[in-house]
């Protein structure tokens, strides 16, 4: 998709206003770790995003609009 | 605890005992109610109370990546603080084409290279505004420009899911028993919720977090605990979006109880 959604499709909870605090976090759990295999549920937990409908709209969320605005 | 009304429907005691009251969320527990009473409660807060959404939008100018009906539909599911005293639906308006009782505009200009939150969004009426500034709603590369005006307007969740004011829910009040318990401590392993503790003997911390779903029954080999529910007591939950505050969105819902079922009483003593 080429932004986050808005809202959680599921339950409409507005969960895009995380993504940004969420993608921040998981880049530097990366860097301090040194692998790309973390675990970030407490990170969901911590930003307030409990039922697994909105945790599954930013975890499965891949953004492109970066790569499309070339375009 | 708090204990706000007593009264009765129906032949039950009916009473209501907050647990949780914020802005944003509310835990109830509405007891001496039928479900399909506590059904109607919930029906009512999601579908039937009215909140602000952007509606109608006029795009002067985007040369985002974005296409128009995209950004119109982000657009459209923010939610906005709402004052229901000074707005009305439009189909209950006297004017015609849209008048100030019934929308607000909102206007967006922006030039990249940024990303536009949410919070960019000026509105004529100071006091509608984002309820979340932090949105984000399109990313500008260089020389990127996005320009358009946006009318909302109340509306009902029953239309389309943008105008729906909280996420509802309830669940029957869990009765957990516990009897002939040997302390083996299985179903302490195995609750998800984390509610029972074994000290000496088994203890329950927090019934109202039980899921009900019976894992602890299942791996008791001696059927020593219970999982019962009450089918009179409902714990409700309610979570609102942002555009009203969680106690208004339960107070306007249990107005529209009212006001439709006074609606059938006139319909009819017509009849009769």
């Amino acid at each position: 998709m080429y932004m986050i959604p808005v809202r959680c499709f599921t339950c409409g909870n507005v969960i895009s206003s995380s993504w940004e605090d969420y993608k921040k976090r998981v880049e530097e759990r990366k860097k301090e770790m040194g692998t790309n295999e973390i675990r970030v549920g407490d990170i969901l937990d911590d930003l307030g995003i409990k039922r697994y409908c909105c945790r599954r709209m930013i975890l499965s969320h891949v953004e492109l609009v970066d790569a499309l605005a070339k375009y | 605890m708090m204990e706000r009304d007593r009264k009765v429907i129906g032949g039950f005691e009916t009473k209501i005992d907050i647990r949780e009251l914020s802005d944003r969320r509310a835990k109830f527990i509405l007891s001496g109610v039928s479900s399909a009473f506590a059904n109607a409660i919930r029906r009512s807060a999601i579908a039937e109370v009215p909140t602000l959404a952007i509606e109608d939008i006029n795009i002067y100018e985007n040369t985002s990546v974005l296409f128009d009906e995209m950004l119109a539909l982000r657009l459209g599911l923010i939610p906005l603080e709402t004052d229901l005293e000074s707005y009305v639906l439009r189909s209950e308006c006297k004017c015609e084409e849209g008048c100030p009782q019934c929308q607000v505009s909102l206007t967006l200009s922006a030039e990249g290279p940024k990303v536009v939150y949410s919070g960019e969004l000026k509105s004529s009426d100071p006091k509608i505004v984002p309820s979340d500034e932090r949105i984000p709603l399109i990313k500008l590369m260089e020389g990127q420009k996005v320009y358009l005006e946006a009318i909302a307007r109340l509306g009902k969740g029953q239309e389309h899911s943008k105008w729906q004011p909280a996420m509802c829910s309830y669940k029957n009040m869990p009765i957990i028993s516990v009897s002939k318990c040997n302390g083996c401590g299985d179903c302490v392993e195995v609750c998800p919720t984390g509610i029972l503790k074994l000290d000496d003997t088994l203890k329950i911390t927090n019934e109202l977090d039980c899921s009900l779903c019976r894992l602890c029954e299942d791996i008791c080999e001696l059927g020593a605990i219970h999982i019962g529910s009450d089918p009179t007591a409902f714990v409700f939950n309610l979570e609102s979006h942002g555009s009203l505050p969680a106690e208004e969105v339960i107070l306007r819902s249990i107005d529209n109880i009212k006001e439709k079922t006074d609606g059938l009483k006139k319909c009819l003593k017509k009849l009769s």
